[in-house]
């Protein structure tokens, strides 16, 4: 559940000194978008996106001369003057849920993970997040079907579930219980990937545990 | 009312011995029992036909699939252990051979219907085979049948456009695997939503890829869809499809397990939908491909509704629709 185990790493970095061209061609050259500037120490000072510095080049709309004076101004401009240098990141110890919901706040496409002395140590980006939870949610392999069963209301409902599928040697990954999205008779959804063809013995053992499956049109 | 003309039933009793380990596996030697006693119950409506299968020269499962996977199969089913891959994938000692044989029963009745046209073909096999990919067994599938089916009736009658139609609840990625970058090979089929169901694969958005994009349909149907959007499936999208591509045969990945009773998966089908099905592919084969269609069995596990239907299925494939 941690984002080390997802990041990209080693991370490319450049110092507030680079040129906007320098960068310019190394955007160009490699597949990342999303650049972390650094001091002499290897520190995280700032963030550089495709995006700033397309706003930065010249215009395709001004005038020729226009144009000249600013490709040229570009071409002596450094990444510190236009980098971001409040920028929202992550730690080795930081989780996915932790990453999630700082994507959702700080709205960018990728964080740098910094190490206690603020120095890079990855880069982790939302295309990261999203192969994280395919794995872990066992989306990545052929050979599963996600499985909604009615909370039935009783005590210890996944202890039941989970232990219905495990005597049985059904092997699964995901397991989600909705608690907050309850309908209207106040019982959640319980959601569980099993890996394995034989979904018949999956219902005829979740069924002996007072569970049953629920259509989407009944969820 | 009684036609003159066959229905060949390709099976074999080397089926019924393929163990699946007993305890709750639906794949059981009892399905071919309740499909063959369905089926004798046409006889009198048709001439009804029990034929053997041949067993196959192993070239021809290397149309599909990989040498060192074939080993690895016979290795395992002869070492006594009792599953491939997967714990869904239960064996035993003659699996391996029998697997072989069950890639037979489309290869016969290809050769059938080549030597007697008009005539139509269903195959009672275990194991199934449309999960199966090439160096993979998957929920109960060994060896691709249809798949290397399609291959045989290539290389071997020059019958080089091939269109699949595959109305098991599953997916069937094997198939879909096998002939995804193949531009002569057309693959479509109906199955339950992959979110919901195994093997998680066939979303409408798998077209084929490379030289074979726009040759895979997928037509995935949400837990709950029935006899109406099957049918509406099959007028607005597969028969337009499948006339489209021209094929000059048809093979059909026969599942049942789209059944309201089997729960296998959420789909509600009635037993009259396979004999709705039977009538429009068998129409649709009589008249892009001289009658060269060929189903083979793939899934179905509530015994009494596998029977019921694949006689209904092959009850609407023996009325002919000129």
């Amino acid at each position: 559940m941690f984002v080390t185990n997802f990041m990209t790493e080693p991370v490319h970095t450049v110092g507030p000194e680079a040129s906007l061209s320098q960068v310019k061609e190394l955007f160009g050259q490699r597949k990342f978008r999303h650049l972390p500037i650094v001091d002499q120490s290897g520190r995280l000072i700032g963030m550089l996106t495709d995006r700033d510095l397309r706003s930065a080049y010249p215009s395709g709309l001004m005038d020729e001369n226009e144009k000249k004076a600013y490709l040229k101004r570009f071409k002596e401009m450094k990444v510190s003057q236009i980098m971001t240098e409040t920028v929202a990141k992550l730690t080795p110890k930081s989780t996915l849920d932790d990453a999630l919901l700082l994507f959702d706040r700080s709205r960018v496409g990728a964080l740098p993970v910094v190490d206690d002395q603020q120095k890079v140590v990855g880069i982790f980006s939302i295309r990261d997040l999203l192969a994280a939870y395919k794995q872990l949610f066992g989306l990545g392999e052929k050979g599963s079907a996600l499985i909604v069963v009615q909370d039935d209301g009783k005590p210890r409902p996944l202890t039941r579930l989970t232990e219905a599928l495990e005597n049985r040697n059904v092997l699964f990954s995901q397991l989600i219980r909705d608690v907050l999205s309850r309908p209207d008779n106040g019982l959640g959804l319980i959601y569980v990937r099993v890996h394995t063809h034989n979904l018949s013995g999956v219902h005829a053992a979740l069924a002996a545990a007072g569970f049953y499956a629920v259509t989407p049109e009944a969820s | 009312m009684v036609w003159d003309f066959k229905l060949f039933h390709i099976t074999h009793s080397r089926y019924l011995l393929h163990d699946t380990g007993g305890a709750d596996h639906p794949e059981t030697p009892e399905r071919l029992r309740v499909i063959a006693s369905a089926l004798a119950g046409l006889n009198g409506c048709c001439r009804l036909l029990t034929v053997e299968p041949t067993p196959p020269e192993k070239e021809w499962l290397l149309t599909v699939h990989a040498a060192e996977y074939l080993l690895r199969f016979e290795e395992v089913a002869l070492s006594g252990r009792s599953y491939l891959g997967h714990p869904d994938n239960q064996l035993c000692y003659e699996s391996f051979e029998i697997a072989i044989l069950a890639t037979g029963a489309g290869l016969t009745g290809i050769d059938l219907l080549e030597k007697e046209a008009g005539s139509r073909v269903f195959c009672s096999v275990r194991p199934p085979g449309h999960h199966a990919e090439k160096t993979v067994a998957l929920g109960f599938c060994f060896f691709n049948n249809v798949a290397i089916a399609a291959r045989y009736w290539q290389i071997k009658y020059a019958r080089r456009r091939i269109a699949i139609i595959d109305f098991d609840a599953h997916h069937g990625n094997g198939i879909q695997s096998t002939f995804e970058e193949d531009p002569d090979v057309l693959y479509v089929s109906t199955h339950e939503h992959p979110t919901f169901s195994f093997p998680g694969t066939g979303y409408a958005e798998e077209i084929g890829t490379g030289a074979g994009e726009g040759t895979i349909l997928n037509i995935p149907l949400l837990p709950g869809a029935g006899d109406a959007e099957v049918k509406n499936a099959f007028v607005e999208q597969i028969i337009p499809a499948v006339e489209k591509f021209r094929p000059e045969a048809l093979i059909i990945a026969a599942g049942f397990d789209g059944h309201q009773l089997d729960d296998m998966s959420g789909l509600l089908f009635s037993t009259e939908l396979y004999g709705y099905l039977g009538r429009k592919i068998a129409a649709l084969g009589d008249r892009l491909c001289e009658g060269r269609v060929i189903s083979i069995l793939e899934g179905g596990y509530h015994l009494p509704s596998l029977g019921a239907s694949v006689k209904e299925y092959c009850r609407g494939i023996m009325e002919r629709r000129k």
